[in-house]
């Protein structure tokens, strides 16, 4: 029979780990709402910024770019994985690694030169354990990523692609659909294709576009091609920064719950060992008196 | 947007990170990249690319006045939005830490294509910056 001290122990000791996943789960829940407000924010801005190339395409301007045009050889491929920093949550971290691992093997296959960045440490730590030699690693971005930081990043692809040294840039992060469903997902930023589904310009479109552009529609053009390309990028970050918080809060809350059935299960174990000992001591007791008596 | 009905022209400045300033305004005066626009009510629909300076914008007789930091501005119906990489009040500028970038940065005289690029921009932000704190 098992020792009701030895059960009493592993109860505490359950308890004190309820605790912090608990803990954990709410702090992942505060993170999320404070994740969800700044990715909220973001899409104003990309909502405006897709207005202004709307405005461009209507006034008939030929939306063409560097950026937006392929490279007719392609040689040179990076692959950028969006990571946590931290583990505890979940398939999270694993999805994203698996789904690269996969990506790098089909892009080393079509490319010649490959390289790949990888931003937080657990992607890091993950790629070192499968022997992936990486070009570039990122530590600096937590549940709030900074756009100063992230167009830093942005900037070193975008002068690498026009100087023809890149020829495409894949992103693996974790996509946010809904609170309820977040997936793993590669995307390719680079090059963009098109900006928008800008409707054709007709020549009605251009005669009702008000629009005066200062100092030319060429000059904002210039400048609205890497600025999409780098809330493009911003938003992957957010995307990823939100769906790690929701994984994280998901498996805490796993967690908390398992703890609860283990504490449930362990008690039970705990007070029939604790009766059944009271019980073999009463025996004895009686045993005792009654071998006195005979 | 129903005060917007009373002064006539709002001001939304939005960086990626947040929506900065959403504000009634008399006027607004922003830096374009071949010099300053003001928008006064009523201004034609227009869009602008915006260089590195001073965004001015008054309200009953008060002027607000901001960096900001390139990007663009769309102005139509009386809403003037401004899309920039950041925007922050002129009391919230450090002038050490800008000084110390601009001369970080006028150090690099050998830097070529890009980072020559990028040098320059970063020099033309910090310029920027400081004559607006030198203005105040």
């Amino acid at each position: 029979m098992a020792n009701p001290r030895a059960l009493d122990k592993r109860r505490k000791s359950i308890r004190n780990i309820k605790k912090i996943t608990r803990t954990m789960e709410l702090i992942a829940t505060a993170r999320f709402k404070k994740a969800m407000d700044r990715a909220a924010a973001a899409t104003a801005y990309t909502d405006r910024i897709t207005q202004v190339v709307a405005d461009l395409a209507m006034a008939g301007l030929e939306v063409s770019h560097p950026l937006l045009e392929e490279h007719a050889d392609v040689k040179s491929s990076a692959l950028l994985v969006l990571t946590a920093n931290r583990g505890l949550c979940g398939g999270y971290n694993g999805n994203v690694i698996r789904m690269a691992a996969r990506l790098r093997t089909e892009l080393m296959e079509l490319t010649p030169e490959f390289v790949m960045d990888v931003t937080g440490k657990r992607g890091i730590s993950g790629f070192k354990f499968r022997d992936i030699e990486l070009n570039q690693t990122f530590l600096q971005f937590d549940d709030q990523p900074a756009f100063a930081d992230v167009e830093q990043i942005a900037d070193v692809y975008l002068q690498q692609y026009i100087a023809g040294e890149l020829d495409r840039l894949d992103v693996v992060y974790t996509q946010f659909h809904s609170i309820a469903r977040q997936t793993a997902t590669v995307e390719t930023l680079l090059p963009m294709g098109s900006l928008v589904d800008a409707p054709e310009a007709t020549a009605e479109s251009r005669a009702k576009s008000l629009y005066e552009f200062v100092p030319s529609a060429t000059s904002i053009l210039e400048e609205v091609v890497p600025t999409s390309f780098k809330v493009k990028l911003f938003k992957c970050f957010l995307d990823s920064a939100v769906s790690e918080q929701i994984a994280r809060m998901v498996a805490m809350k796993s967690a908390t719950e398992n703890a609860n059935e283990m504490i449930k299960n362990l008690s039970m174990t705990y007070n029939r060992a604790r009766q059944s000992k009271i019980t073999g001591e009463i025996m004895e007791v009686i045993g005792g008196v009654e071998a006195l008596e005979g | 947007m129903s005060e917007a009905k009373k002064t006539g022209l709002q001001v939304v400045v939005v960086t990626p990170e947040q929506t900065a300033l959403d504000v009634p305004v008399d006027f607004v005066a922003l830096p374009l990249v071949d010099g300053e626009l003001g928008i006064l009510k009523d201004h034609a629909p227009t869009i602008g690319r915006l260089g590195f300076g001073e965004m001015r914008v008054r309200h009953e007789n008060k002027t607000d006045r901001y960096y900001v930091d390139g990007g663009f501005v769309q102005i139509a119906d009386n809403v003037v939005s401004v899309l920039t990489g950041f925007a922050l009040p002129v009391e919230d500028l450090k002038a050490d830490e800008i000084r110390y970038r601009l001369e970080e940065a006028e150090s690099k005289t050998d830097a070529k294509g890009a980072a020559a690029a990028l040098r320059r921009q970063i020099v033309d932000q910090c310029k920027a910056q400081l004559r607006m704190l030198e203005k105040a």
